[in-house]
């Protein structure tokens, strides 16, 4: 309607410029069209009514039309120079491709879409060059050779392919024939802007049904990088669900066919989010299958499974207790980390004004001064504890190594209740005083030897931090019915990022209890009580309650605790994808950044096949070194990155990486016309249904890529022009018999 | 026939006064009761402030044939208590009051003491239900100081209760390695705490406990649960530590021995 209304493509003006061939200057134009209106007010608007106002306006709208046309309007747009261009066109021929919708094919769609007559035609006027592309692509020569097979979507790889064969041959535009499927994370930036720069538009053709019909999948799934053995571990699942609305489904973590955790969830008919959270195994690299469970009249199940990697540490954290006076709770919170494998306590505790008591030391020299003089030794623990210790005790220099200890060191630092701790021991004031997650009063007396219940938040019954029970309602009740605390210490309000996982009732008040904020690179905690040695002593020694509380809180303090080697992958798991990419940051023993280090990773691939890889450093961020490394193998990696400066080793991390094939293209299976209209609009082309061939094939030569020519054609005779000419006569003829304005 | 009324009864009387002489001598021994009175301990201001550790003393169910079978849990009671806390205070970190509490071996209240102080087990004479509950005590984590009791006869009274509560766990001598003996003070040369007894007998032992013997018995991940002072008196040495007459060198030693065991308790 469009073209024939203005004898031209929509296109045509979206890309082209209006100019009046008259050679008039536009600005009498305005100046003849405002004088004519004044005429005809001054003589229409005699009396004052909203229908003379109507009248004039139709009078004057025409008479605005009449001197338009004299000045003879024109489009003049860039086109395609005939039989001087090459259109590329670039077909997905990955496994999504083979899809069927509504009984046919997506590839056989796109055969016919490319066999229309207006598409077909195209080849008249400009060469035509065939693409077909999945993880890698090559030119073909007809589409015979498509057989939709490829194991993954690289759209960006096939552009950039095209933007670099503009190089040498004109390209005046691109026609992209997909689902938009595309299992690489998107189209870069870079590859739009490389289009751009060359003014190659792209025109996008949508293939495959745009919703997934009835279908349950797991969109994403996100796991901890690494845990401690025995861990709480929170997977959080985007599930994606469509034609299920109400339906109940069943989300399971498995590992090597163990169930680790299982629950029902009620399905939303779109995207949702979930977390299951489960009990970290036994130190070691666990593949985990995380799984909905197959619906009845589910059309595609290959997408309700993926493979995540958990690294369960091997390293063993060791926490710094600090204790400044004999006190129940240092000997129960001891006793619940004895006997734990995961965690190495070691603690200084003042008996009497000149004597300390180590307990949990590696050799008789470790602590033997007292607490840490110097950061290097501060920083060798990967978790402080302070407790009733007046923060006086400490010098300055302690106390900023403190702060220090979780800002750049990235430990865990948890401060207790206690008679000389938070308010009473000054820690409301001085470097450690930003650190906590919350206010302290300024005043003393702020510890109180009562009892006090405990009892979750509304963060902490979604916390695993907190989790003794697997069922979160479960959970919460144990809490509430927890032994009272022996004592509790007032705090102030949460600060702003901190989180409150548990209160405490007291004294007619409810306080927090257990607060916890990420704090610089590291953690910090307050858990405002000395008082929890009553759940042991006051249920039955087999109940584990007062023993998984510690361990729990214990682990989320070093859980994330760096090493001076850090090393990180952006994927552990590479689905079709072979582009194992490593990071590493590197520290001293300070914990400042070491971009003078040498490092490398050895790489252990699938078959025992070892290769050393050198990391380069990234100029922009010292101490950290990158590098890339091609994983041809489909199977597990083992990327073990040892930093080095001169002889002395600075440390060393290792990575899991899993690369799987034939898994991206069963996930995402609705075309993505998200995907391919942005892509289509960045680079100043269309979306078009396959419907839509003819259309695109008229639309095609408008671009300024390749070899173009000016086109100008006029406008001032287009049947829009006539319409509004007769539109206007009319309307004023019709309303003036109506209203009897003869 | 008055006089053979007044001879009769002369001679009754006289037989009942030997008899309950000859009773009263059994049933005391050596030990005289002095110008020293365990009524003598004044309450002292704090004696009932709320603080991390307080002394403990188990009151348990007695009996037997010595003068004080029947409530021996009182022996050297508050004094001892009162006098020992006065060292706890000065020579450690401890926060504590200067009262003692007195738990009662029928109720659930030792669960919040897991320091207890038992005297004279020897003499103790416990229900099932109250070895269930010392079990559990010290299986949960609580901690038994057993003082002042000698001699083989009193050792296998104390060993009846023991074997209720722990059947299956063995009493051992405790190393000299052992941290009870180094958490604090190193007392590597141990000697025998003698009571005031010895004020009269000149004698550091009583009965046939003429060697001292530190025992205890040890849970599953080697922590001692309770320290056996057999053979000795260390409430009397915290009792009248405050005499002239008492030596100091014990007295010191039994103060030493009593904070060593409330640091390891609250250590393991």
């Amino acid at each position: 309607m469009f073209e024939w209304l203005l004898n031209h493509p929509w296109t045509a003006f979206a890309r082209g410029d209006i100019v009046f061939l008259s050679g008039w200057p536009v600005w009498l134009l305005a100046g003849a069209v405002v004088a004519m209106a004044a005429v005809l007010a001054a003589s229409v608007l005699r009396e004052r009514s909203a229908r003379r106002v109507v009248l004039w306006s139709l009078q004057a709208a025409f008479v605005a039309l009449l001197l338009l046309m004299l000045w003879r309007p024109a489009v003049s747009v860039s086109a395609l120079k005939p039989h001087a261009n090459l259109i590329a066109v670039l077909i997905d021929d990955s496994h999504s491709m083979s899809l069927r919708d509504d009984g046919r094919s997506r590839i056989d769609a796109a055969r016919q879409f490319l066999a229309a007559p207006a598409i077909a035609g195209l080849s008249a006027r400009y060469g035509v060059r065939l693409y077909r592309f999945s993880n890698s692509t090559e030119r073909i020569e007809n589409a015979a050779a498509l057989q939709a097979s490829g194991s993954a979507t690289r759209i960006g790889d096939a552009l950039d392919r095209i933007a670099a064969d503009a190089a040498g041959v004109p390209i005046g535009a691109v026609v992209l024939l997909s689902d938009g499927g595309d299992s690489s994370g998107g189209v870069g930036r870079d590859t739009v802007s490389r289009l751009r720069l060359r003014r190659i538009p792209v025109h996008a053709v949508g293939f495959g049904r745009e919703s997934e019909g009835r279908d349950v999948e797991i969109a994403g799934a996100a796991v901890p990088l690494r845990v401690l053995p025995g861990s709480r571990v929170e997977a959080e699942i985007a599930l994606r669900s469509s034609g299920f609305k109400g339906a109940s489904a069943r989300l399971t973590v498995r590992d090597a066919g163990r169930v680790f955790a299982s629950r029902e969830v009620a399905l939303t008919g779109a995207v949702q989010d979930e977390t299951i959270d489960f009990s970290a195994g036994e130190a070691g690299a666990h593949t985990l299958e995380i799984a909905v469970a197959p619906l009845a009249g589910e059309g595609n199940t290959a997408n309700n499974r993926v493979t995540r990697l958990l690294a369960v540490d091997s390293r063993r954290p060791r926490i710094l207790y600090v204790e400044g006076e004999p006190r129940w709770e240092y000997k129960f919170l001891r006793r619940a980390v004895e006997g734990d494998a995961a965690l190495r306590l070691v603690s200084i505790l003042r008996t009497t004004e000149n004597k300390i008591y180590r307990q949990g030391i590696g050799d008789p020299r470790e602590l033997e001064a007292g607490f840490p003089s110097s950061p290097e030794e501060l920083f060798r623990y990967d978790g402080l504890i302070i407790g009733s210790v007046d923060s006086g005790w400490f010098t300055e220099s302690q106390q900023e190594a403190i702060r220090r200890f979780a800002a750049v060191r990235g430990g865990g630092v948890l401060f207790l209740g206690g008679r000389a701790a938070l308010a009473d021991g000054g820690y409301g004031r001085g470097p450690m005083a930003e650190m906590l997650p919350l206010e302290l009063p300024g005043r003393h007396g702020t510890f109180h030897r009562e009892p006090a219940s405990a009892h979750l938040s509304a963060a902490g019954r979604e916390s695993p931090v907190v989790r003794l029970i697997d069922d979160p309602a479960r959970n919460a009740a144990r809490w509430d019915a927890l032994p009272v605390l022996a004592d509790y210490q007032e705090t102030g309000a949460p600060k702003p990022g901190a989180t409150v996982l548990a209160e405490m009732s007291a004294a007619g008040r409810t306080m927090p209890l257990l607060a916890i904020e990420n704090y610089g690179r590291g953690r910090t905690a307050i858990l405002a009580t000395s008082g929890t040695w009553r759940w042991q002593m006051r249920q039955d020694h087999r109940d584990q309650t007062h023993e998984a509380f510690w361990r729990q809180l214990l682990r989320w303090m070093v859980t994330g605790t760096p090493g001076q080697v850090t090393a990180a992958t952006p994927r552990q798991v590479l689905s079709d994808e072979t582009r194992l990419r490593l990071r590493a940051e590197v520290r001293d023993a300070a914990f400042r950044p070491a971009p003078d280090a040498h490092v490398e990773a050895r790489i252990l691939a699938p078959g025992g096949r070892e290769s050393t890889v050198e990391l380069a450093p990234k100029p922009d961020e010292p101490g950290v070194y990158t590098a890339e490394w091609n994983a041809a193998a489909a199977g597990s990696y083992i990327a073990e990155i040892i930093a080095r400066r001169g002889d002395q080793e600075l440390g060393r991390d290792a990575v899991t990486v899993l690369r799987e094939d034939g898994v991206a293209e069963n996930f995402h299976t609705a075309q993505n016309r998200e995907l391919l209209e942005s892509l289509a609009a960045g680079t100043g082309g269309r979306y078009y249904h396959p419907s839509e061939a003819s259309k695109l094939a008229s639309e095609i030569e408008y671009s300024e890529a390749g070899v173009t020519v000016r086109q100008t054609s006029d406008v001032w005779n287009v049947p829009a022009m006539l319409l509004l000419a007769l539109i206007t006569r009319s309307a004023e003829w019709l309303l003036r018999r109506r209203w009897g304005y003869v | 026939m008055r006089m053979r009324y007044s001879s009769v009864f002369g001679a009754a009387a006289a037989a009942v006064g030997l008899w309950g002489g000859l009773f009263a001598y059994q049933q005391v021994g050596f030990r005289v009761p002095t110008e020293y009175d365990n009524d003598g301990a004044p309450i002292p201001p704090d004696a009932n402030a709320t603080t991390e550790w307080a002394f403990a003393r188990l009151k348990y169910a007695s009996g037997g044939h010595r003068w004080y079978s029947a409530r021996s849990w009182v022996v050297d009671y508050p004094k001892a208590d009162r006098q020992f806390v006065q060292g706890v205070r000065r020579l450690t970190r401890i926060d504590t009051c200067s009262g003692e509490r007195v738990i009662d071996l029928d109720t659930d209240e030792i669960f919040y003491w897991p320091w207890v102080y038992v005297v004279e087990p020897g003499q103790w004479r416990i229900t099932g239900a109250q070895a269930a509950r010392l079990r559990e005590y010290m299986l949960r984590g609580g901690f038994m100081f057993f003082d002042d009791f000698h001699g083989t006869e009193e050792w296998q009274q104390f060993m009846l209760g023991i074997r209720r509560i722990f059947p299956d766990r063995e009493v051992v001598d405790i190393p000299d390695s052992d941290e009870i003996f180094h958490v604090l003070y190193d007392l590597d040369n141990r000697v025998q705490v003698p009571g005031i007894q010895y004020w009269y007998s000149g004698r550091t032992w009583e009965r046939d406990g003429i060697e001292p013997h530190w025992r205890g018995i040890y849970d599953d991940d080697g922590r001692l649960m309770m320290a056996i002072h057999h053979d000795m008196d260390l409430g009397d040495a915290w009792e009248w530590a405050d005499s002239p007459r008492y030596p100091e060198p014990w007295a010191s030693q039994a103060y030493r021995d009593g904070i060593n065991s409330i640091i390891y308790a609250m250590t393991h």
